[in-house]
């Protein structure tokens, strides 16, 4: 409305005018109204400038004023001029209006312009000391990841999905495998556990022995190194104490008259299915031509044997077991020396998370590697065509989750009694497998366990939190090795070199 | 090799009889021979030889229709659960046999590995596979070649025929593409028969200065003491031998799969049972259990 009053090109909008002036205009009279031709009608209008014509302007000011539209009035494109066709552009048209910041962000001449501040900011040196840096950790992220902490996740899967069902069809242990002529698994007397209930002041001790070979002078030597008391210690040998080396019946008559223990090794096991043709039978020794060097030599042994050798070779169970020492001191995770929990002695190895019945003999006697995938030992360090680990590594890490109350959630399952367990703890809710993840259950189901054991001498003596290998290779030159445990759980090794007996 | 006494509890009737022509391995370069057909007594009459163009000097002849079948007796292919019962008892029967001849056989590939998982032949498997030692081959050549062993087995009621037949070419020790096995104890109703290979020493590589090497004539090779000395087990209820080493021998051969896989060839091993079933059959809740005798 402010706009018809006085016209478009006056500055003033018309309120500020004296009352005088106002007066005058409203009683003008109204001059010749203007034919409306309508909207087709060119733009050049013969009549008087609406915009300039104050009398008119007046009149509709004096009508719309009243606030009533008017349909004398023209239609407001009439009073829109052509003038600006006429003026000429400046210069600085775009540049003039200063609300455009987007049309003046590239140019480049213009100081302020995007292109140039971000020259500007590049070119300083503040900018470039913070880019540096920004590159260089950037580079030492890259690096410390790749070089460090991915293959470590790597490995901790890698070594979890060796028990998870999801990537393998199938798993060791679920096959009937082979089976075992004797005692199986047998528990340590309870009178020979140090600190147990023959022994109330804990002055036992348990001596542990590599694989002794019929090296009986240096089993000799060696026990008098360890103060062995027949009366307080107790002799427990790792399996193979016979072949390859000079006094085979002297090892075995030592180990009869100190009542020690042992384990079946591969070679005890050869004696025993190889007396089953042999022993009793009248015919002549086979030569080593028609069987071979070992069988022949096996032969050789089993004529020198009597009955109580026999029987003791056939008492040797496949794995012992020794429970946890009462008087041990409390447990830590990376304590090498001490041993506190349950201990199962085999010859050769045992695979983890798989129920000792359903582990094979064969395996147990003669492992030195396992499948990564599989877990399906061999007497092999490492398998022609799969992938291979030493076992010890993966129970190693598999006995450390125990000990933290790491869940094992997602192992494989050998047993109905397992898959109801599985089945109880899930339905425990999300809340409850939450706090166990990250707290830890409070209450372990499974408990880990130490292995002792012998038969690989290449490696050596092998000291680990949860495995201990004391077969240091004395029949071929090494050493033999004890291992003496103590009531209060302390270890201790006691060494002695040997003379190479191998031909 | 004394006689076990569990052996009598595999077969509580048994009619045995023996009819055999004793041979004398040639001494000459091997005449061409087939394996007769002619007298040696079979139900069917139409032969289902299948005669190998290209090898000539093949002696052992299987089916047309199926090589898991001799010919000569075999006029059909048998369903899943008749093969099964069929080749138990051609297992049984094998092992009672050579028990009484005194002739010293173990178990192998696919047999064995039917051991290994649950004492029983595969399901799937289609033959059985027995090695026997070098002595073992010629005392059977020498004496047992072409006999036929009559047996009464509980559940038939009438008796069945095997035949053990040796192949001529056994003395051969040499690896030859066309006669690789030794000999077959085969079941004279339904032509399925079990190969019967020989363990031999590898003279060429103890030559070589390899000690202890051993090898059978369709190209497997073994250190003798992965087999010997051999461990007493069983097998589809019957005392059998297996070799010393014989998860090494099954890795070795088969893979660690074969020995830790629960699926396989259309079977599942149901862990709480120890069986195979098939997976038609575990997908159908009523047929759960085995085939009943």
């Amino acid at each position: 409305m402010a706009q018809q009053e006085m016209g478009y090109q006056d500055d003033n909008d018309g309120q500020e005018r004296s009352l005088s002036e106002w007066q005058q205009e409203l009683q003008t009279p109204f001059p010749r109204r203007p034919e409306w031709a309508g909207a087709s009608v060119e733009t050049s209008y013969a009549g008087p400038d609406l915009l300039y014509d104050p009398g008119y302007a007046s009149h509709s000011a004096r009508t719309l004023r009243h606030g009533d539209y008017t349909r004398r009035s023209a239609p407001l494109i009439d009073q829109v001029s052509n003038g600006w066709r006429n003026s000429e552009k400046t210069a600085g048209f775009y540049a003039a209006e200063p609300e455009d910041h987007d049309l003046r962000l590239c140019d480049l001449e213009d100081e302020g312009s995007c292109p140039n501040t971000t020259a500007d900011l590049v070119r300083s040196r503040r900018f470039r000391r913070m880019l540096a840096v920004v590159l260089v950790a950037a580079v030492v992220l890259y690096y410390s990841w790749r070089w460090y902490l991915q293959p470590r996740l790597q490995e901790e899967w890698d070594l979890k999905q060796g028990f998870m069902p999801a990537r393998s069809n199938g798993t060791y242990g679920i096959a009937r495998a082979g089976h075992f002529e004797g005692t199986a698994i047998k528990w340590l007397d309870p009178e020979l556990v140090p600190g147990g209930e023959g022994d109330s002041k804990g002055n036992r001790r348990l001596v542990f022995v590599g694989d002794i070979h019929g090296c009986k002078k240096e089993l000799l030597h060696l026990l008098e190194k360890v103060g062995f008391d027949a009366k307080t210690d107790h002799l427990i040998a790792t399996g193979d104490t016979v072949s390859k080396g000079p006094d085979n019946v002297g090892v075995l008559d030592e180990l009869i008259r100190l009542k020690a223990d042992s384990v079946r090794g591969n070679h005890e096991d050869r004696l025993l299915e190889a007396a089953k043709t042999l022993l009793g039978t009248n015919l002549p020794p086979e030569s080593a031509a028609a069987t071979s060097q070992g069988y022949a030599k096996d032969a050789k042994l089993l004529r020198e044997l009597k009955p109580k050798h026999m029987r003791y070779l056939r008492d040797m169970p496949l794995m012992l077991r020794i429970p946890a020492l009462p008087h041990a001191s409390a447990s830590r995770r990376k304590d090498k020396d001490r041993v506190h929990e349950n201990i199962i002695v085999v010859h050769a190895g045992v695979v983890p998370h798989v129920p000792l019945e359903k582990q094979d003999p064969y395996f147990v006697m003669n492992m030195r590697s396992i499948d990564d995938r599989t877990h399906l030992p061999s007497a092999l360090r490492e398998t022609k065509k799969g992938k291979s680990r030493p076992w010890m590594e993966i129970w190693n890490w598999y006995n450390d989750r125990l000990f933290r109350g790491r869940s094992l959630k997602g192992f494989h399952l050998y047993s109905a009694d397992e898959y109801e367990e599985e089945q109880l703890a899930e339905s425990q809710g999300w809340l409850g497998s939450l706090w166990d993840g990250v707290f830890g259950t409070g209450k372990a189901k499974m408990k880990p366990q130490v292995v002792v054991y012998g038969h690989d001498s290449k490696a050596g003596l092998q000291m680990h939190r949860w495995s201990k290998g004391l077969d240091s290779g004395c029949v071929a030159g090494g050493k033999l090795t004890a291992m003496v445990l103590d009531a209060k759980g302390k270890t201790e090794i006691v060494q002695v070199g040997c003379k190479n007996y191998k031909t | 090799m004394h006689l076990p006494l569990g052996l009598l509890a595999c077969f509580p009737v048994v009619v045995h009889s023996i009819i055999g022509i004793p041979t004398h391995p040639p001494l000459e370069p091997l005449p061409r021979r087939d394996a007769p057909v002619l007298g040696v007594g079979s139900r069917s009459h139409r032969r289902h030889q299948n005669a190998y163009p290209d090898e000539p000097d093949k002696y052992f002849h299987e089916a047309d229709f199926d090589r898991h079948y001799d010919g000569r007796f075999a006029n059909k292919r048998l369903s899943y659960d008749e093969r099964r019962k069929h080749l138990t008892a051609l297992m049984q029967t094998y092992l009672s046999t050579m028990n009484d001849i005194g002739a010293e056989t173990w178990i192998m590939h696919g047999s064995l590995l039917g051991w290994w998982w649950n004492r029983k032949i595969l399901p799937w498997d289609s033959d059985i596979d027995a090695m026997v030692s070098e002595k073992s081959i010629h005392h059977l050549a020498d004496y047992y070649n072409m006999t036929v062993h009559h047996y009464q087995l509980p559940g038939l009621d009438e008796g069945r025929d095997y035949m053990l037949e040796v192949n001529p070419h056994y003395i051969n020790d040499s690896m030859e593409s066309a006669n690789k096995i030794d000999a077959r104890w085969i079941d004279t109703d339904t032509g399925l028969y079990i190969d019967i290979t020989t363990l031999r020493r590898n003279r060429t590589a103890e030559a070589r200065g390899v000690e202890g090497a051993m090898m059978v004539k369709d190209n497997h090779h073994y250190m003798y003491d992965d087999i010997f000395p051999l461990r007493e087990s069983k097998f589809e209820g019957c005392p059998v031998n297996v070799p010393f080493a014989y998860s090494e021998v099954l890795i070795e051969e088969y893979r660690e799969g074969a020995l830790s896989q629960t699926v396989f060839a259309g079977h599942r091993f149901e862990p709480e049972t120890q069986e195979w079933i098939p997976l038609r059959h575990a997908v159908q809740q009523n047929k759960l259990l085995p085939p009943g005798p």
